[in-house]
This record gives C-alpha cells, sequence and structure tokens, in this order.
C-alpha cells in the first residue's frame, strides 16, 4: 500500500512536467483558437475581442500559473471552442475509449499469448516463420487500412456488422457488437506485439536450467511449459501489454474515425486542430495520469504472476 | 486455448446475428453523411463552418429568401414576411409577417417581437460574427404584432438580399434566444421544417420535423447529419444503405467513379468559392507591376482544371467568384498563359532568379493547386518552396504578413461588394487595426468601392464596381484561378423536392417536400 502511495505521488512531478511541455508546445505553434470559433472571414477587431473574452491576450506566464492553478484545484475550465466544460466532454468520450483499449488489449493478448507460445515451442518451424510473418505484418499495417480491409470484409463482402460502428445511445448488446470490428482491429495490432514479446520470452525461458530439470524429472511437456516456464515467461509480455496499452489509448484515433466512435483519439485530434489549449492540454494530463497509473499496475501485476517480487 | 478461441468464435456469431437497432419502420429519416469532423456551433449569428450553415439551412426561416436550389438574388421570395413596403429613398422598410407561424419546441408563435430581437442581435457586435451586415440598421421596431418597420441610416444596396435567412439573417425565438444566452448554439429553435433535437460532439446532429411547419408537415421524420470526414467510410457507408446523402469531395476522378454506381445521383452544387492568389505588393519584389504581371501571365488555368476537375471548378478570369450580383465574369483585363511574356518581364525588373517561399495549409484543396503553380512558376525561371503547416496555423500566419503569395478559397454574400471590399479596400490590409482580408495590401479601388456602397442608382452602382474589377486586373495583385463547386451524392431514391442547382448553404437544403420513397 505504502509503495502505491509512492508511486501515485512519484507520478505527480511526471505530470507536471508533461503539463508544462504541452503548455509549451501548444503556443510555440502557430495558430489561434479564436480563429477556430470565428471562422477564415472575421475581422481582426472581431478575432482580437475574442482572444480578450478567452483571456488569450495575457502575458504567457500569467496564462500557464492560472492553468496549472486550475488543473491543481481541479479546475479545467471550459472549451475555448464550444464553450462546453472541459471536463464533462471528455467524460462522454472517455468510456467509449476505455471499451476499446481495454476490448483491444483483451483480443490482443487471447490471440497474441498462445500464438507467441507456439511459435516458441515450434521455434524454426513452418509455424514459427508463418506467425513471425503475420505478427510482422500486423505491426506494420496502417491502423486505418486495416480497419478498412475489416469493414470491407464483415460489413460489404459478408454484412454482419455495420460501417457506421457508432455505440452512442445503443443497448449493452448493441455497444458490445459495435466494438467488435474496432476491438478486432486494435487487437491485431496488438497481436503482433505480444505474439513477438510471447515468443522471445517463451523461447528464453525454455532454455533455462529449471526447465531441463522439470523435463527431466519426467513431467509431461504441456506440464513443463505451461506451469513452469509460462509462468515466468509471462512477466516480460506483462510489461509490453502495459506499454502498449498507454499507446494504444492514444493511437486509437484513426480507428475512431474510420469506425465512426466517439472516443479521446478524435478529440485529442480536434482540440490540436482547433487550438483548444484548455481541451487539450486536460487531455494530455490525462493520458500522462493514465500511463503512470498503467505502469503501476503492471508492476503490481508481476507480483501476481510471480510471488517471489517484491515492492519497496 | 482451443475453448476460449470456440468461446471467442461463438461470441463473434452471437453478436452478429443481434439485431443491431430497434427498427422503427414507421421512421422515414433522411442520412446524410458529412466531411466535417464536427460543428463549431448551430448559432446563425455564429456558425460560419461548412457543416454549420448546412444544417442551419434546414431549421430556420428569414423575412425573405432565395428559391431553393437557386442562388439569384433578383429572385428573392416571401419568407416569414408575407410582403414588404420600401420607402423611395429606401431607407424606410415595413414588413408584415405571416400569421400564425410557430417555432420549434413549443416556443410559441413567431411574432414582430422576435424579428426585432433577431435582428438587434445578429447586429450586435458582441452576439454576432455578421454584426457588419446589419450596421445599418439605425432603428428596427414592432410597430403591432405583425408589422416591423426598420429604418437604416443610410441607403444600403443589399440590405433586403442580407435578410434571407443566412448568415444572421435567420429569425430566432426571443424567448428562447433569452432563456438560452450563449447555449442557444447547442439548443437552437427556429420555425423551419426541422427542428433541433439532439448533438452528439464529433457524432451527429439529429433534426426531427417540425409538425407545425407554416408551409406544410414535412414528408421525412427527420434528418441525421453524421460526422465522417474519413471519405471511404462514407462511402462504404452509403454503398450499404447506411447513408441516403453523402457529401463528396471536390475531385473530377472521383466524381465520375461515383456516378458510375447504380441508383446514384449526383448535384454539383454551386455557387462555389474562388480560388485565389493575393500577392502582397507591400513585399519586394511584387511592388513591381512587372513581376506580379509576370506571375499571372505564368499561370495556365486549362492544365490547372485539367488535373482538379471539369465540372467540379470552372475557371475564374476576375477578382469576384462566378454569378456574384454586379461582378463581371466576362470581358475583364486578363493575362493569358504565355510563359515567354512571363520570362521578358521578369528579366526586364531584373528577377531571373526569383525564389519564393509560402507556408501553406496542408490541406489538398490548398496544396494541389499550388504544387501545380509551382510547376508553372518552374517553368518560367521561379523557384516556388513550399512549407506546409496545419491549416489554422497557416491561417493565423497570413494574417501576420508571413507570405508574399496568400492562396484563399472564400465565397460571401453574392453581390459585388462585401468580397471585394473585404478583400480590397485599404481599410481590410491585413497587419491593421481593421483588418479583414486585404492580403494584397491593395488601395487603388477605395474610391470606387466607397462610391458604389451608398449610390441608390442600380446601374452607376454596377458601373462602379465594373471599374473596381478592372482597376485590380490591371494592377494585377491578385491571380483568380477558379470556381471550386460541391458535389452531393444521392441514392436515387431521395427526391429533394426542388431541383438542386446552387445553394447558398454550402450543401442542399431539406424542405417539406423533401422525401424517401
Amino acid at each position: 500500500m505504502k509503495y502505491v502511495l509512492r508511486r501515485i505521488l512519484l507520478g505527480i512531478p511526471t505530470v507536471l512536467i508533461v503539463l508544462t511541455v504541452v503548455f509549451v508546445v501548444a503556443r510555440v505553434l502557430s495558430g489561434d483558437p479564436a480563429l477556430a470559433v470565428l471562422g477564415e472571414s472575421a475581422s481582426a477587431e472581431a478575432l482580437a475581442a475574442l482572444r480578450r473574452q478567452l483571456g488569450l491576450d495575457r502575458p504567457l506566464l500569467v496564462q500557464y500559473v492560472d492553468f496549472i492553478w486550475g488543473t491543481l484545484r481541479g479546475n479545467f475550465g471550459t472549451s475555448l471552442v464550444s464553450g462546453a466544460p472541459v471536463v464533462s466532454t471528455i467524460l462522454n468520450a472517455f468510456p467509449y475509449t476505455l471499451q476499446l483499449t481495454f476490448a483491444g488489449v483483451a483480443v490482443g493478448s487471447l490471440l497474441g499469448i498462445p500464438l507467441g507460445v507456439m511459435a516458441a515451442v515450434r521455434r524454426n518451424g513452418a509455424l514459427d516463420y508463418f506467425l513471425r510473418t503475420v505478427s510482422l505484418t500486423g505491426l506494420s499495417v496502417p491502423a486505418f487500412y486495416s480497419a478498412l480491409l475489416l469493414l470491407l470484409l464483415f460489413a460489404v463482402q459478408f454484412p454482419l456488422f455495420r460501417v457506421i460502428g457508432d455505440p452512442s445511445g445503443l443497448s449493452f448488446w448493441g455497444q458490445a457488437r459495435a466494438l467488435v470490428l474496432p476491438a478486432l482491429n486494435l487487437g491485431i495490432i496488438m497481436t503482433g506485439f505480444i505474439a513477438r514479446a510471447t515468443r522471445a520470452a517463451v523461447l528464453d525461458v525454455l532454455g533455462e536450467d529449471y526447465v531441463r530439470t522439470a523435463t527431466a524429472k519426467g513431467l509431461r511437456p504441456a506440464v513443463v511449459l505451461f506451469r513452469h516456464a509460462l509462468r515466468n515467461a509471462l512477466i516480460p509480455v506483462v510489461t509490453v501489454i502495459g506499454l502498449y496499452t498507454g499507446e494504444l489509448m492514444g493511437s486509437s484515433v484513426l480507428t475512431e474515425v474510420v469506425f465512426n466512435r466517439p472516443g479521446l483519439g478524435k478529440l485529442i485530434v480536434g482540440a490540436m486542430n482547433q487550438r483548444d489549449y484548455n481541451l487539450l492540454q486536460t487531455l494530455i494530463a490525462l493520458f500522462a495520469m493514465l500511463i503512470v497509473l498503467a505502469n503501476l499496475l503492471t508492476d503490481l501485476a508481476y507480483g501476481l504472476i510471480d510471488p517471489r517480487v517484491r515492492y519497496e | 486455448m482451443r475453448t476460449i478461441g470456440r468461446g471467442v468464435l461463438v461470441f463473434l456469431l452471437l453478436l452478429a446475428l443481434m439485431p443491431s437497432r430497434p427498427a422503427r419502420a414507421a421512421d422515414k429519416v433522411l442520412r446524410v453523411g458529412v466531411n466535417d469532423a464536427d460543428i463549431a456551433t448551430l448559432d446563425p449569428d455564429r456558425g460560419v463552418q461548412t457543416s454549420d450553415m448546412h444544417i442551419m439551412g434546414s431549421m430556420f426561416n428569414g423575412l425573405v429568401r432565395l428559391p431553393p436550389g437557386e442562388v439569384n438574388l433578383d429572385r428573392l421570395e416571401p419568407d416569414l414576411a408575407e410582403r414588404w413596403q420600401v420607402s423611395p429613398d429606401g431607407r424606410d422598410y415595413t414588413f408584415f409577417l405571416r400569421k400564425g407561424v410557430q417555432f420549434h419546441r413549443n416556443y410559441g408563435e413567431m411574432t414582430a417581437e422576435d424579428v426585432v430581437y433577431s435582428l438587434k442581435r445578429a447586429a450586435d457586435k458582441n452576439r454576432s460574427n455578421f454584426f457588419k451586415t446589419f450596421g445599418a440598421i439605425e432603428s428596427v421596431m414592432a410597430t403591432d404584432r405583425y408589422t416591423v418597420k426598420i429604418r437604416l441610416e443610410s441607403f444600403e444596396p443589399s440590405f433586403l438580399g442580407g435578410l434571407i435567412p443566412y448568415r444572421g439573417g435567420q429569425i430566432i425565438s426571443k424567448k428562447a434566444g433569452e432563456e438560452l444566452g450563449d447555449r442557444f448554439g447547442s439548443n437552437p429553435v427556429g420555425t423551419g421544417p426541422f427542428a433541433f433535437q439532439r448533438y452528439s460532439p464529433k457524432q451527429f446532429v439529429d433534426l426531427r420535423a417540425h409538425k407545425q411547419y407554416f408551409r406544410g408537415t414535412p414528408k421525412l421524420d427527420g434528418v441525421i447529419y453524421r460526422f465522417m470526414p474519413d471519405l471511404s467510410t462514407r462511402e462504404l457507408a452509403f454503398d450499404q444503405g447506411e447513408l441516403d446523402i453523402i457529401e463528396g469531395i471536390k475531385e473530377q476522378r472521383w466524381v465520375d467513379r461515383m456516378r458510375s454506381k447504380p441508383n446514384t445521383k449526383i448535384d454539383i452544387l454551386g455557387p462555389g468559392e474562388l480560388t485565389c492568389v493575393f500577392i502582397n505588393m507591400d513585399k519586394k519584389p511584387f511592388d513591381d507591376i512587372r513581376v506580379r504581371r509576370a506571375l499571372s501571365h505564368a499561370v495556365d488555368r486549362n492544365e490547372m482544371l485539367a488535373v482538379i476537375g471539369k465540372e467540379v471548378a470552372t475557371p475564374d478570369y476576375g477578382p469576384l467568384p462566378l454569378g456574384y450580383q454586379g461582378g463581371v465574369d466576362q470581358g475583364l483585363p486578363g493575362y493569358e498563359y504565355n510563359p515567354e511574356k512571363a520570362k521578358t518581364l521578369l528579366k526586364e525588373a531584373k528577377q531571373e532568379n526569383l525564389v519564393i517561399s509560402v507556408v501553406m495549409s496542408q490541406r489538398s484543396s490548398f496544396v494541389r493547386p499550388m504544387e501545380i503553380l509551382q510547376e508553372q512558376f518552374r517553368r518560367v525561371g521561379i523557384d516556388l518552396r513550399i512549407n506546409p503547416v496545419d491549416h489554422n496555423a497557416y491561417h493565423a500566419q497570413i494574417r501576420k504578413d508571413v507570405n508574399a503569395l496568400v492562396l484563399y478559397i472564400a465565397a460571401r454574400f453574392p453581390v459585388a461588394d462585401p468580397y471585394l471590399t473585404e478583400f480590397f479596400h485599404s481599410r481590410h490590409i491585413v497587419g491593421t487595426p481593421t483588418a479583414v482580408t486585404n492580403f494584397s495590401h491593395y488601395k487603388g479601388v477605395d474610391a470606387e468601392l466607397d462610391q458604389a456602397a451608398h449610390e441608390v442608382d442600380a446601374k452607376k452602382r454596377f458601373a462602379f464596381w465594373r471599374r473596381a474589377q478592372e482597376k485590380i486586373m490591371e494592377d494585377a495583385v491578385a491571380i483568380p484561378l477558379y470556381v471550386l463547386k460541391a458535389p452531393y451524392v444521392f441514392h436515387s431514391n431521395v427526391d429533394l423536392g426542388y431541383e438542386a442547382k446552387s445553394s447558398l448553404f454550402l450543401g442542399p437544403e431539406y424542405t417539406a417536400a423533401t422525401n424517401i420513397r
């Protein structure tokens, strides 16, 4: 518990640094939120008036202090463009991103770990080469391309799903159904990462003395593999899953656009394009916190897999 | 492992078999896929984005309107006003309102008070982007429940046109406006055939039929606009029958391909936006007219259109988008494509090795013509260097005069005045406090534009505008390229109820007569 608390406290400076970087980068980029609101035909007077109203004409340092102070008190302000509170805007989209991320990680793990194990056991066999090629393809295909292929296959060729996979306002089952293709899409990418990590880890462990001992004791190969080898091999695999979960959340934007899902990815790209500083900064802060959290959960998962791991 | 795999498979199959949406066969909802990622607002005094205007086009009425599908200011017709009178000096307008018009969502009958409120709001600097359009109003008042009197400070030629339901001319409910304040843009209340129902940010806007619409109950039950900025998905969803109408892209190849599909029709909507290059004459060497003329002679519009597309783009040789009232579409002084002449002019100006470096929006509608220009300029010895930036940054940068050449794509109210004034009057030179979009820093037509603005006699007014357009071309401060129109693709069972040639709303208007057969 003490360990968890310390890790969370250690995360705070990380988040603050990220916030500062975001603040600076967002303003170094040329651009103007007033243009996003008033449009390209707006006069200089109208633009200046709106910037004043939004407080963007104040010195940067004042804006920065204001922003950090607001964030510390949990006051994230309103979107510069839509005027809606930033927190509610994010909360509306967040559940869909969580659904998608977890479903993507689940698909990736369910496919990736068994595939990786099989590839390791049949090392250099036909299956191994096949899986290595497939997982490499999974890693290299851009998300929007694989998303379109999935749509062509499962919404056009075999129309099992709808092209417009907007889950908002649907029942639980409707939402689950709308999740299948997007989750498969992210899952394919995750499968590539996880299968490769699993294969490497299992191969490592299979060469260890204690595995040879277990085999020498006369245990069945399956028992050796699942009870002895896999358990240890999973630690690096869990690290990979943890690392890429954060990345998955951020990179799901193309998946969201192609499948018409609401989500944080779309929000962050929109905020960037419109220079909606308040929304952008809060989103980045949220991502930073989530990644800190994901890393913490990963570390905690080590203990579950390997009871010898101690936290200090 | 095998059991898990089998479980996943069974789960997938089960999901596939579930009914995807509660089927409401009775609902006749038109499903539209638009190209934008979101709206900015549905406040008629604020919205300028394509999707804002497209959606608002079916929600509001003005005092007068253009016939659906047409943009011709000579054909203004009654909308919320049954009839009107204008005093001989053109300063006093009296509008007699239609009786019994109902606002959406039980906001009651539209009366003279709502009209007064709407026009005052549209003229208010703090609540409206379009306050300038209504700047001539001296007073506006309700003389009885159904009569509105407007007095202008001075004669304003296109005042009546400004009262169509477009950029501030929409009549909104006073009660709703006061109740909702700044939130009106996400809960708009008008009198049009479709009423606002629901908005899901970055997903859709849902409109329902306004049963008490004064031109009759709409045949459709509603219209849903989906934000789908990815063209491939928009097209797939259209092909699968999940959308009835999609916004296209302004490329001929795409239009041709869509046309070859069965049960599909295409409307390419005017009046279109002008793609134009403005030359900053305060930057050297563009203060030299020979250099500006050389650039103009270096441009081959035919070659450009072969790439952009004949149906979606029409070449334009004057400083106004085609078809504007007071615009001269043919016969202005011009610069034929003549690379040799361009080279000679550059030589005379001692600019044989001219290098021009510009930032440019990375949107394809900006980058594509710019790349063609790059190639055409190269042939006359000009090295045009393009640094792509994102769209918002581009607009911020050109307002700081970073570029000597500014590519701009724009349409305004289809009369000569607003466009010419915003782009060529010295009052609106970029970098000054009263700047709008005079990127050329041009000062040559102030007299003509000022005189035209207050000329009561239409013939004389048109003559001033003509002279202004001639001077702009003679001085070569801008290179007009082409007017881009907007393709929309329909399933053939969609009947708009009118012929769609043009729309100020940048998208088709859905009326009471619009139907799905």
